[in-house]
Order: C-alpha cells, then structure tokens, then sequence
C-alpha cells in the first residue's frame, strides 16, 4: 500500500513536472496529462480507502541526531479526505476541459492545478507538522499561482499577491506555534508521537499550551479564511472559476479545519481546553455571522458563494473549536460538515462557472436572470446545490449541519443562537441568488444569447448534483468521514431540527418575496445594507492600516539607515579617516626640492644620531 | 588535488594577461572548476579524506602553511556554493571589449580567492585569500561600475578595510591568547583560549567578520555595492564572498564559545536590526538591484540567528542543528541571490530599466525568464521545495532547540519569533517587485522585450537545478556535516575544560562572565 | 703632493655645490648635472682615500679606486636612461622646470 500511497503523492507532481518541461507548448496534451494523472489518483485514492492503513517514510534532513522526516500516514481521517480532494479534483479538471477551451496559457493552468494537486496531497498524508507545514506553504503557492493565472489584469495580479501574503501572516502564527508545540510535546513533530507527552501535560503548563494552540490556529484562520484575515477569500474569485471550486470553496480552504481535526485525533482534544477552544470556536461563530451578512448584498454571483464558502468554513471551525468543550464528537461534526460542503460548494462553483462561462464571461447576477429556461440542466443542478447549502432536509448539508448546531447548543449556546441566525440568512441569500440570476426575465444580451454548457461540463455537475443529496447517507460516508453521532445513532428530530427548519423557511421564504420579478436591489440603499455591502469597511480598514503601518515604518525606517546609521554613525568613521587623510595629504607638495630637503634634513639627523649622539 | 581549484582561474588570469581570449578563458577555467569541485565533493562524499590535501611550508617561525583541504563538511559545502556560482557567473553579464580583460581577470581572482579562503586549513591563508579576493571587487565597482561608482567603490573599501583590520587585530590577538605552535585549524583548535581573554576576542571577531558580512549597523555599503558592481561580480560577492564572515565565525567560535555567549544579547539585537530594520528598508527600496541588495543584506540576519542559537548553547552537541542549519541557509541564500542578480542584469538588458514603476506585464513577453525569476523570488522567500526553505525552518527549528515549555522563552527565541515576521516582510517585498515587472499589462519598456535564449538561461537554470536539488533534498548537502565521532569528543573534552554556568541548555540569556579585571 | 685633507676638502665642496643646486635650482637639466656633481665628489673621496691607504708593501688600496670605476660606469648608465627621461618630460610636458611639475601632489 505504501507504494501506492508515495505514488498518489508523486504522480500531481511528476505530470506538473512533465507539463513544465516537455508539452508546454501543446495544451491540448498538458490537459489531458493532467486529467489522466487527477484520474489516477483518485482510483488510488478509492482503493486505499478499502485497504488497511499504512505508514511510510524517509529522512529529509538529519543534524546530528535531529531529523526530519517526509512520511505518509494513511489513516481512516487522511484516506477519506483523500477520496474528497481527487474526487472534486478530478470533476474539476474535467470541468475544466471545457471551460478553458480556449485559454491561451492552458498548459500553465493545468500545470498549477497539478501542483495543486500534489501539494493538498501532501497536507492530507502528512505524518509530522513540518511536513505539513512544506505543503501548507505549497498549497498558498498554487493557489498563488492559480488566482493570478490572467496575471495581465491588475485585478488578478493583486489578488494573487493579497492571497499569498494574507496567507503568510497566518503562517508567521502557524510556524511559531509548530515550534512551540514541539517544544512542549517533547520536541516531536510527528503527530504519532504527540499522544503521550499530551496526555502527561501538567497543569502548569495550560497556558502556554493553549498559546501554542492558537497560534498554531493562526494557520487557520489564514488558510480558512477566518476573521480577522478573512479578506483575500473574496479577492481570490478572480482566477478561473474552476479554480475557485476546487481551491477556495472545497479542498484548500478546509485544509484549516482538516489541519485542526488532525492535531485534535493526534494529541487528543484536551490540549484545546480552556480558552483556546473557546476563542477558536468564537471567531468561527464571528466569521460565520460576518460573511453572511457581507453575503446578502453582493452582486457578483462567485462573491456570494464566496461568502457563503466563508460562512460555512466559520461552521465548521466553530465546530472544532468546540472539541475543547465537547470532546472529539464536535470536532467530527466539523469534519463531516467540511465533507458535504466540498461536494454541494464545489457544485454550486462549477454551476456558477457554467453560468459565467454562458453569459460570455458576465458575473454580475443583475445582468443575468431567466436562465432557467435557457440552460435547464445546470439550473436543476444549481438548485440541488443551492438546496444543500440552505440545508434544506433531506439533502447532504442539512445533515451535517444539525450536527454542528447540536454540539453547539449543548456546550456553547450563545454560538448555537449565531449559528441559527446564519441558518436565516444562508436561505436568504441563496434563494437570492437563485431568484435573480436564474428565474424572471434576461437583463442583459448576455443572458439572452446563453446556451447550455457542452456535457464535458454538464457531466461533473450532475455527478456532483448526486452527490450533494446522497453523500451524507452512511453508505458513502461511512467509510469516507470520521465517525460521527449521525452515523453511530441516526437521527431523531428535537429542538435544533425545529429551529433551524424554521429559520430554513424564513429566509427562504423572505427571500424569494424580496427579490422575486424584482431587476434591482430593494435593500441596496438601506445603510445597514450598504455596510454589508462594503463588507463594514474592512478591507479599506486593511488597506489604511497597512499603508500607515508597513509603508510609513519602511519609509521612517529608509530614512533613519540613510541619515542616522549611514550618514551620523558609520559616516562618521568615514569622515574623519577622510580628515586625517587630508592632514598627510598637505605633507605631499609634489615639490621636488621640498622633498630634496626633507631628504636632506633626514640624512642629518640619521647621521647625527648615529655618529654622535651615542 | 584541491590545488587545482586555485590554480585553473589563476593559470586562466596568467593567459588572459598573455593575450588569451578573456572570456572564453574565464568560461572554460569555471567550467572546469565545476567539474572538479563536484569530483572532489563526490570523492569526499564517499569517504576520501587522505589524498586530496596539498601542504607547503610557506615561513617557518611563526609556522605557516599554504594548505589547502577540506578540513571539514563546511568546507566542501562552501566550496561547492563557490565553484557552481563562479560557473553562472563567468557566464552572466558582458562587457565593452575593451573592458573584457579586467571583467574577467577580477572574475576568476574573486572566485579564486574565494575558494583559496574557504579550502585553506592555516589561518594566515584564510584570511589573505579573502583579501586577494576584495581587491578586484574594489577594482571592478570603481571602473566598470554604475551610477556614483568611485564614490561606491571608496565605501565599500572603507567599510571592509575596516572590518578587515579590526578582524586581523581580534585573530592575532587569538593567536596570542592560545599560544598554538602553528597557525593551522587544526592545532589551533585545540588549543584552548583563557576565558579572561575569550570576551574580547570574541567581540573583535563579532565586529570584523560581521562588518564583512555586513551586520547591521554595518550594513550600508553592501547594497549600492551590488546595485553598482557588474552582475557576476554582485553575484559572486553577495552569492560567494560575504560567506566568508559567516564561515569563519562558525569555524572559530569553538575557540572562544564562552566570550561569545557573553555577547549573545548584542547579537540578538544586531541580527533582528537585519532583519527587521533592512526589512523595512527593503520594502522601501524603489529600484529592482537595490531592493535585492537589501534583501540580500536581510537575510544574513536568519544565518546570524543560527550562529545566535549556536552561540547560546555554547557547543555544537548541545545544539546539533544549528551549525548545518547555517551552512545550509548559506548556501541556499548565496545560489539564490545569485541567481537573482543574474537574471535582474538580464531584465536590466532586455528592458533598458530596473526602476520597478517604470516595469509592467514582463512574463508575457518573456515567460522563461519570468519562470526563472519567479522560482528564484519564491526562494528567496522560502517556498518550501527551494534550498532556502530548508534552512530556514531547521533555523528556526535551532532557534527554539533550547526552550523549555516551563521558562519564558529566551532571548533566541524571542528573536526566532520576530525573525519569523522577516518571512512577511521578505514576502511583501518579492512579490511587490515581481508584481511590478511580470505581472500587469505590459508597458513602454517591456513591449519589445523578448525571452532569453538558451544560452542566456544556461546559468539560470544550472542555479535553479541546484536550488530545487538541495530544496527537495537537503540531505545531499547534509550528509557532508555528519559529524565524526572524534569531533564530539574533542569537543567534549573542551567544555569539560571550561564548564559552562549551570543552567538549562542554552535557553535562558547567559550570565556575562568573570571579565578580565576579576 | 696635497694631503688627504685638501682633497677631502675639494670633494665638500664639489658635493656641498652639487647639493645646494639640486636644493635651489628650478631646471631639472640642472639639477641633474648638479646630482653628477655630488657623484663625483664622492668618487674623489674614494679615490682620495684609496690613495692614502696604502698597504705594508707600499702601494694603495686599489679596491677604493675599482669602486670608482664601477660607479662611473653605472652612472654613465643612469645618466642616459635618466636624460631620456628628462628628453620623454619635455615632449609631453613642454617644461623642465620643477615649479611646474607637480602632478604628484595629493
């Protein structure tokens, strides 16, 4: 098995490599490279998942007798997850086949989805956190790589940049709280090890434990896209629509919760007891509330699932966050969640690609409108999608969701309260977007002129619109997620079932009263609306503080080097070795005779001092 | 054997001085020193110690050899970085014929030198390769450099004269303190130095080789340096020379470890101003060679950080990752700027400009060089799969080797924590340039840019094998320092000589020690 | 016959001329002539003391009067190459005169 394994790692790589360095110049084979390697992985990766588990590895660096090792630890945990990466991977790509027919760099843009590829691999088979954290980085650079693939435009170019760096001031936390964590666990990285040395922790230590704890979740919260670093998520919808399904809606987002679940079954939940827990959980609840509010008034129909993406993702860290609380159920509750979503998200993006990609690249829902008619298909699958993230029972997110609101009402109900509140307004927004773009009458030449997408694309949203109903049920699921309440017990309705079917049909219903025949926003010019619109002003809150912060330290800084250091201390030096320089330099007249004398005056003295002064 | 690397640039400058084909000269004598370097890392690599060492009595009292071998892994590593970087650099860059012969005498002279410092197992060649090797880059900034080159190249004499000077006092004051028969590594290193002696010698090499490796505040003459220097000569300076400081300090510190622990706070802050300080300074800079002048002045502060963490836990046992840490972000860092040197002066020729506002749109017109340079910025900046990222996180890791989960973190890793913030800053300012030359629609000066040719690449791309070799396998470099059992004992032998404060390894900020007065 | 004083005495005075004029006179011909001056006084010293050092068999120390020889011959060098030089300052200079040749000065 561990052979299969290295080669699930390697063969993203490899054919990212071979796309590189042989047929860049042939997009037509780097594309199909690239759909038969995402193939293969994925039968690879349904074949471990029915196979015992299995671990492997080798030294990467060694220093006296530190090491460093590259391994692959196939758990229950990494086989599911890697069942989930190459499964939406591999409809990407397909979808992708169609999307970027006519692309003019597509062998660079499958080449960056291989790379992809490979490096979410490698987060999911990590056996230790350094090589986790190789691979965290990886993935930002993919992703960096992706978002800016039409570098030309400026949009891009700096969305691209936003990501990365956003990203790397999360890890800045991540890397510190690695180093802390392995200090405290008996310097090991790997999460094999971590049980023991967690479960002898003594109490003094809590607080620095849970420090590490959260700086380790700083990673997080960059990569998650969590409050307060929420914001290059939104930005980031300016790469390829497929791109958005694959990174920034179903695998690498989630990689924060999956990174989270991962140290949680390695070292056990008590590790995330006290605050630690209770401040993850928090920002998950804030992010969750944050983005559904900034959801409800965007017009651009990829900003609106991004919103939504970071409205789920608040779910399910606030789900882990809880595990502090709740024990490792709360954080399986997440992980199940982070399951259902990878596959209606992923739908909703592709469906939302399918839309754009029809309208001759229009993304502003208010152009489109009466697509139902026109492309039937992808309609039907976007409304399952839809359905799913409004967790609309029986549907897979439903599922998922009752379970996270349960653990939530029962350890933390201030949480439970915000999360039923996003229960309202997730329906709301959908039923919003659903309404404008797809029913009512076209708005713009665009829609009117729109054709159903070629089945290269309409085959992985049906695929994927199966999906989105039946992949909570426990014959797919069982073997696939971590173990969790719904699978062990079933389900029996109770309060929380009520309460968010309530809150389903309000913001549905509300939603679809609102905005149904309407051709603009009724609430555009509600202030209050307009502060969601603006997303409360955060990224423009961002931008200042950066501007004063970063660039006038750097500016107040450039001139201190230049003037203090250069100029007064180090200078200084300078000056006055030019001084006494000058001093010898008057004794050097060039004067022939002058020197004569001297020469003369020397000799004297070298002979009076020799002949007579002895 | 070694001897060879020495002789084939400088039997190169002796046919260039006969009427030779400067370039072709330079070209060949690197190339074969490529070949030869890689043969006698390999030969090293699979256990040759014996053969390959040359040793000529050069003066007799005081003892002194010209003895070139590897005395350890360090050197071969060092050695390597040297040839591969002299190899892209012969083969960067060009000049007027007129300027050809003195372009590339100053070429191989440096690389020479270089190699001559790194391979010499005698102090007193150590230190005049080094010397032989800054005399041409003097040369070179103040006849063939740009912009106000004379008063550049004055700096850059001041500054490392000084540093050198103050490095000479502090080693033969070493010399002095240990009262060693010879000068070579070897007796010397066994000697053992009083401590009354130890703080201030240590303090002399601080300042001697930190101002060669420009240690903040020493640090302004390096990046006009580079910005003026001719690429290879950039290249081989910031790439090859500067390691020099570096090499030397890891190379003398077990001679002086308590006085250099006694120093440790001022290092500490002396490297998060690299860090921190020339960051922002870099972030600021408006000019492509400028900003990685800067940057490459930014990153000894992370090589400093190892030495830091080395120095706190006063020997390599106790703190076994820190040494290959900085051996391995040494060569790491001297591949990649060197590679981004090169390929700015590229840039510099397709476009006419390195001002980063007047760039734009570039990797359209130019994807390879947009490829290359991209990889070389994501070094830079530490993607993990790159030479550099291996460093880095096994300095860091070094960094926090010491802390125990009890204590309030010390000083080293206080600072490993805000050097952490320089992977931010070092970000903010790579992908701000690359942003500004390749990205974006293209303007006035990249509309008739064209890609590099094969030949134009060849150096790049050598540098990029070697980046992603060491980056996805770092045990090629690593296996070099493997540390024999007898250099343990040795050491052991001299901290049972000097037994260090009773204390927690290395984690807590070391008392200052008994000063000479006491 | 003059005593050894009276020559001693003559070769002062030649080498007290000769350096008098290197010290005070601005043409560098002159100069130079002056310096030959102050190289034959000290050839009259040699000679001078070779003469009055005579040995147990009553003739000079002919070692002195060999020096002499040896010094003219290598004047006679100095004094082409050094004319030339002085023809070569000329050409590109158009001076001989010291007061003007100061390019040295720091």
């Amino acid at each position: 098995m561990e052979y299969l394994a290295w080669l699930l790692l390697l063969l993203p790589l490899l054919c990212a490599a071979a796309i590189q360095f042989g047929v860049k110049d042939s997009p037509a084979a780097a594309a199909n490279l690239s759909v038969a390697s995402v193939v293969g992985t994925f039968l690879i990766a349904v074949l471990l998942v029915f196979n015992s588990d299995f671990s492997s590895s080798f030294t990467w660096a060694t220093a006296g007798t530190f090491t460093i090792q590259i391994g692959i630890l196939g758990d229950q945990l990494a086989k599911g997850m890697m069942v989930v990466v190459t499964g939406v991977g591999m409809l990407v790509h397909i979808f992708s086949l169609g999307y970027m027919k006519d692309d003019e760099a597509k062998a660079r843009y499958f080449g960056g989805l291989s790379i992809f590829m490979f490096s979410m691999t490698g987060i999911v088979l990590a056996d230790n956190f350094i090589m986790m954290f190789i691979f965290w980085e990886l993935v930002g650079f993919s992703s960096y790589l992706l978002i800016g693939h039409w570098f030309e435009k400026k949009s891009a170019a700096e969305a691209a940049k936003k990501a990365f760096l956003v990203n790397r001031i999360g890890d800045f936390g991540f890397m510190i709280g690695i180093l802390m964590l392995w200090g405290i666990l008996g310097q090991t990285f790997l999460f094999a090890e971590m049980e023991a040395p967690a479960k002898a922790l003594p109490e003094s230590q809590a607080t620095i434990v849970g420090i590490a704890v959260l700086l380790i979740f700083c990673g997080a919260v960059g990569k998650s896209a969590q409050f307060p670093l929420h914001v290059w998520l939104p930005d980031a919808m300016e790469g390829p629509t497929p791109v958005s399904a694959l990174i920034h809606a179903a695998t690498m987002v989630a990689a924060g919760v999956y990174m989270l679940f991962r140290l949680q079954v390695a070292a056990g939940t008590s590790i995330f007891e006290g605050f630690a827990g209770t401040t993850i959980a928090w920002i998950g609840g804030i992010t969750t509330l944050l983005a559904a509010l900034m959801a409800t008034q965007q017009d651009d129909i990829k900003r609106v699932l991004a919103y939504s993406t970071l409205s789920q993702l608040g779910y399910m860290v606030m789900a882990v966050g809880l595990a502090g609380e709740a024990g490792i159920e709360a954080g399986q509750a997440g992980m199940f969640h982070l399951y259902t979503h990878a596959w209606f998200k992923a739908l909703l993006f592709l469906g939302s690609g399918a839309v754009i990609y029809a309208c001759h690249h229009e993304q502003n829902m208010w152009k489109m409108g009466g697509l139902f008619r026109r492309m039937p298909k992808t309609t039907m699958t976007f409304a399952v999608g839809t359905l799913a993230l409004m967790a609309a029972p029986p549907l897979s997110g439903f599922w998922s969701k009752e379970l996270i609101l349960a653990q939530a009402l029962e350890h933390n109900p201030p949480l439970f309260w915000i999360g039923a509140g996003v229960a309202v307004l997730t329906p709301f927004y959908m039923m919003r977007l659903f309404v404008v773009a797809f029913l009512g009458k076209p708005r713009d030449h665009g829609a009117e002129k729109a054709k159903e997408v070629p089945p290269v694309m309409l085959v992985p949203l049906i695929i994927l619109g199966v999906l989105a109903v039946v992949s909570a049920f426990s014959l797919i699921a069982s073997s696939i997620v971590p173990d969790n309440d719904f699978h062990a017990h079933g389900f029996h309705p109770n309060m929380v079932f009520w309460i968010s079917l309530g809150a389903l049909l309000l913001g549905a219903g509300g939603g679809f009263l609102l905005y149904h025949g309407r051709s603009s926003d009724p609430l555009a010019n509600n202030p209050l609306f307009k502060l969601f619109r603006n997303k409360f002003y955060l990224d423009e809150l961002y931008l200042k503080l950066v501007g004063l912060f970063q660039d006038t330290v750097a500016m107040a800084v450039h001139f201190l080097d230049e003037f203090l250091i250069n100029g007064m201390i180090v200078g200084g030096l300078a000056r006055s070795t030019a001084g006494l320089g000058n001093i010898f330099r008057r004794l050097q007249s060039g004067n022939l005779q002058g020197y004569a004398i001297l020469f003369g005056a020397g000799i004297l003295l070298v002979i009076y001092l020799t002949v007579f002064a002895r | 054997m070694t001897l060879a690397l020495i002789l084939l640039p400088l039997f190169a400058v002796i046919a260039i001085l006969m009427g030779a084909n400067p370039r072709a000269a330079a070209r060949n004598a690197t190339g074969m020193m490529l070949f030869a370097g890689l043969g006698l890392a390999a030969l090293w690599a699979l256990g040759t110690r014996t053969f390959l060492g040359v040793d000529f009595l050069v003066l007799s009292k005081p003892e002194i050899h010209l003895a070139l071998n590897f005395f350890d892994g360090m050197s071969v590593i060092m050695m390597l970085l040297s040839v591969i970087v002299a190899y892209a650099a012969a083969r960067t860059g060009d000049c007027e014929d007129r300027h050809a012969k003195l372009w590339n005498i100053s070429l191989l002279l440096i690389a020479a030198g270089a190699v001559g410092a790194f391979l010499s197992t005698d102090l007193f060649f150590f230190y005049a390769f080094h010397e032989l090797a800054l005399i041409p880059t003097f040369l070179t900034i103040g006849i063939l450099g740009r912009g106000d080159r004379k008063e550049i190249a004055w700096k850059v004499t001041i500054y490392l004269a000084f540093g050198s000077i103050i490095l000479l006092a502090g080693l033969l004051w070493l010399i002095a303190a240990s009262g060693t028969p010879d000068l070579s590594f070897e007796s010397l290193l066994k000697c053992t130095v009083p401590v009354a002696a130890q703080r201030g010698i240590a303090l002399f090499l601080l300042i001697g080789f930190g101002t060669l490796v420009s240690l903040f505040p020493f640090h302004s003459w390096a990046a006009p340096a580079y910005a003026s220097a001719p690429a290879p000569i950039s290249m081989l300076h910031a790439g090859v020379l500067k390691k020099f400081g570096l090499y030397g300090l890891l190379r003398l510190h077990p001679l002086v470890p308590i006085g250099m622990a006694s120093w440790l706070e001022l290092i500490i802050v002396l490297l998060l101003g690299n860090i921190l300080w020339v960051g922002f300074v870099t972030i600021n800079q408006k000019r492509l060679d400028s900003m990685l002048g800067n940057s490459s002045v930014m990153h000894m502060g992370y090589i400093f950080l190892a030495i830091a963490a080395l120095i706190a836990a006063q020997s390599e046992s106790a703190n076994p990752i820190a040494k290959p840490a900085a051996i391995l972000l040494m060569f790491g860092h001297g591949v990649t700027i060197a590679m981004l040197f090169g390929l700015a002066d590229r840039i510099e020729r397709l476009t006419g400009t390195l001002e980063l506002r007047d760039l734009g749109g570039l990797a359209k017109q130019a994807p390879k060089l947009a490829f290359l340079f991209g990889l070389a910025a994501m070094a830079s900046i530490g993607l993990p799969g790159l030479a550099n990222f291996a460093g880095e996180v096994m300095v860091f890791i070094a960094g926090f080797k010491g802390w125990e989960p009890d204590t309030p973190p010390g000083w080293v890793q206080i600072a490993t924590i805000l050097s952490l913030w320089g992977l931010v800053i070092s970000a903010v300012y790579m992908l701000r340039a690359f942003r500004h030359i390749f990205q974006g629609p293209t303007v006035e000066f990249t509309r008739n840019a064209s890609d590099l040719s094969a030949r134009d690449r060849s150096p790049a791309v050598l540098l990029a094998a070697v980046l992603l070799i060491v980056g996805l396998f770092p045990n090629i470099l690593l296996q070099f320092l493997e540390q024999p059992e007898a250099v343990v004992a040795r050491e052991q032998a001299h901290i049972t000589q000097h037994p260090r404060p009773p204390q927690p390894a290395g984690s807590a900020p070391v008392q200052p020690h008994p000063s000479p007065s006491q | 016959m003059a005593s050894l004083q009276e020559y001693l005495f003559v070769s002062g005075l030649l080498f007290a001329i000769g350096l008098a004029g290197v010290l005070v006179r601005r043409n560098i011909i002159v100069i130079f002539m002056c310096l030959e001056l102050m190289l034959s006084a000290a050839n009259l010293t040699l000679v001078a003391f070779s003469r009055f050092n005579t040995g147990p068999d009553g003739l000079p120390d002919y070692n002195g009067q060999v020096l002499v020889f040896f010094i003219i011959t290598v004047a006679a060098a100095e004094v082409a190459v050094g004319l030339a030089i002085i023809v070569a300052l000329y050409r590109a200079r158009q001076t001989v005169d010291v007061e003007d040749l100061t390019s040295m000065r720091g």
